[in-house]
């Protein structure tokens, strides 16, 4: 948009080409207004948010980095307490040496995964069998809403007492919360599909599956993906709790034993993966939520 | 539940050929207390172009609807008979926003040839070039074109639509008239035309009844040429008289009277 419009006091608009700049020279000078009935130069006015900045989002996070860099570098940390980042990455790279931080992280990673895949799953058969039938919504709906009212914290013990420590536990610990983000979504979604197209469904005569398939199930899709993204903040969530009780690998014990040995370098570089794996997962999310929900992009931007 | 809804052709009832798009026999419906269609009888012949004019709350969209088969819920008696193949047009173009236009287009639309079929119901719309652009890239008359493609891709025997024009500029609104026409001409349905707009009535359709109180008042064939001009007297005399069963005379004839 590059057009300058100058509006007159009686409310016609005249448009003129070429990019805003200095206010053109026929213009009342700034300062004090202008008597009614004068001419004041057009204001292109923005109230929105504007372009977004490409890869806006590592910005804060780098500045984060750069900081502590600086505050390590400048002497101002105790390394007994915060390392500095070099010693951070001189302890990345022992442990990437002696195969411990690989180990780690396949451990860790494949238990969110699992624990993701095998939630997304539940909650979606769950959301669909609450959501498509009154039956299924008079069994599934209530169980599921009493679930999301208890934290997972809360089911630890007992579910301590039925599965063990062991890996099963980790791994449902995860799914639990997973299965909770997804469900109450796509569940939402679901049940408010508008009525116009169902209305548009029946007068078009598409039969039960064509209705699920061309109107339920897309309209339901952009809450999944919202319940997805929740999903994975809960999936790692839900692996760090798990990897502080009596784990004898993952991330979370790498970190424990560190801190037995007071090793901040390492505990640190446990912090580093979270977060980044919370973040990039996150993006990843989003990224294949952009392409499926294509439909939506020209509309939001 | 109002479960009086029948297809003309299979149904038991009905004959093996009917003249009759649409046959409704002493059909009644209830909001509450309130009884918005009363004792109803219709028949529309085959290609017959019908338009339903009522004031808001006179029971033309309760009928429409029940014609539709879409009333399901409300309280009521009478028989309906339609053809196998209706179509509905919405007021709103009711695309799906997650579908490509062509994809909207072929909704339901059985049979290999679909795609082929939609995209040659496009062309007669003049949208071929947008078949695969998402509904909220097209402007309102481009959408409601999408939406007649639509509604006649399936060669309806009769094609109902409840005030399809009604949320289009006036500039847009009569290039629409136009090509309803020219579609109606072409495809020759029955078509029964819900609308408040006396002047539609009477550029589109060739009978008018209008609805007041939950029965007809009037039932007027509008006997002008196919290329209609709201300035022509016979054009006058029909909107004067639908006007006027409609309860709102021009403002010189209310002054003449007083």
């Amino acid at each position: 948009m590059n057009l300058d419009i100058a509006r007159t006091g009686g409310g016609t608009a005249t448009v003129t080409g070429g990019p805003q700049k200095a206010p053109p020279a026929s213009a009342p000078p700034p300062g004090p207004a202008p008597e009614a009935g004068g001419l004041v130069p057009a204001l292109q006015r923005r109230l929105g948010r504007g372009k977004s900045i490409p890869f806006g989002r590592l910005l804060g996070p780098l500045l984060i980095i750069a900081t502590w860099w600086a505050a390590s570098a400048a002497g101002w940390l105790d390394p007994r307490k915060l390392s500095s980042p070099t010693s951070v990455l001189y302890s990345a790279q022992d442990l990437w040496t002696s195969g411990r931080l690989q180990d780690s992280v396949q451990t860790s990673l494949s238990r969110a995964l699992l624990g993701l895949l095998i939630g997304v799953a539940a909650g979606v058969v769950l959301a669909l069998a609450s959501g498509l039938s009154r039956i299924g919504d008079a069994f599934v709906d209530g169980t599921l809403q009493v679930k999301r009212s208890i934290p997972n914290l809360a089911l630890l013990p007992l579910l301590i007492l039925w599965l063990g420590i062991g890996e099963t536990m980790k791994v449902v610990v995860i799914a639990l919360g997973v299965l909770v983000s997804v469900y109450i979504n796509t569940h939402a979604a679901l049940v408010s599909i508008d009525a116009r197209y169902v209305e548009l469904a029946e007068a078009q005569g598409l039969s039960r599956w064509q209705f699920l398939r061309k109107v339920v199930l897309p309209a339901a899709l952009p809450g999944f993906f919202t319940g997805l993204r929740l999903a994975v903040t809960a999936a790692w969530l839900g692996l760090i709790v798990v990897e502080q009780i009596n784990a004898t690998s993952g991330i979370g014990y790498m970190m424990f034993q560190a801190q037995q040995y007071a090793q901040s370098g390492i505990i640190l570089v446990g912090l580093v993966l979270y977060g980044t794996f919370g973040f990039a997962s996150d993006a990843l999310v989003r990224l294949v939520e952009g392409r499926v929900l294509s439909w939506r992009r020209t509309i939001t931007a | 539940m109002a479960s009086n809804h029948h297809r003309l052709s299979g149904a038991p009832v009905a004959e093996a050929v009917d003249s009759a798009a649409v046959r409704i026999t002493d059909l009644t419906r209830s909001f509450g207390d309130r009884r918005v269609l009363d004792h109803i009888d219709l028949t529309i012949a085959r290609g017959e172009f019908t338009a339903l004019l009522g004031r808001s709350g006179s029971g033309k969209s309760t009928l429409l609807r029940a014609v539709a088969g879409l009333d399901h819920g409300t309280v009521g008696s009478g028989e309906i008979l339609v053809p196998e193949r209706v179509s509905l047009v919405f007021q709103d173009s009711r695309l799906l926003p997650w579908s490509k236009i062509l994809d909207n287009v072929v909704l339901g639309l059985p049979g290999k040839d679909a795609r082929g079929r939609g995209r040659a119901a496009l062309d007669e719309v003049s949208l071929a070039k947008r078949e695969s652009a998402w509904p909220h890239e097209l402007s309102g008359g481009e959408q409601q074109r999408a939406a007649l493609a639509r509604s006649l891709v399936s060669e309806p025997e009769l094609l109902l639509a409840d005030e399809p024009f009604g949320s289009l500029d006036a500039l847009t609104r009569i290039r629409m008239h136009r090509l309803l026409r020219r579609l109606y001409e072409t495809h020759r349905p029955a078509v029964l035309l819900v609308t408040h707009d006396v002047d539609e009535a009477v550029i589109l359709a060739d009978r008018v009844l209008v609805l007041d109180d939950g029965d007809f008042v009037q039932d007027l064939r509008i006997d002008l040429p196919a290329e209609r001009d709201p300035g022509d007297p016979g054009f006058q005399h029909y909107r004067t008289t639908l006007l006027g069963a409609l309860g709102v005379l021009p403002a010189h004839r209310t002054k003449e009277q007083s």
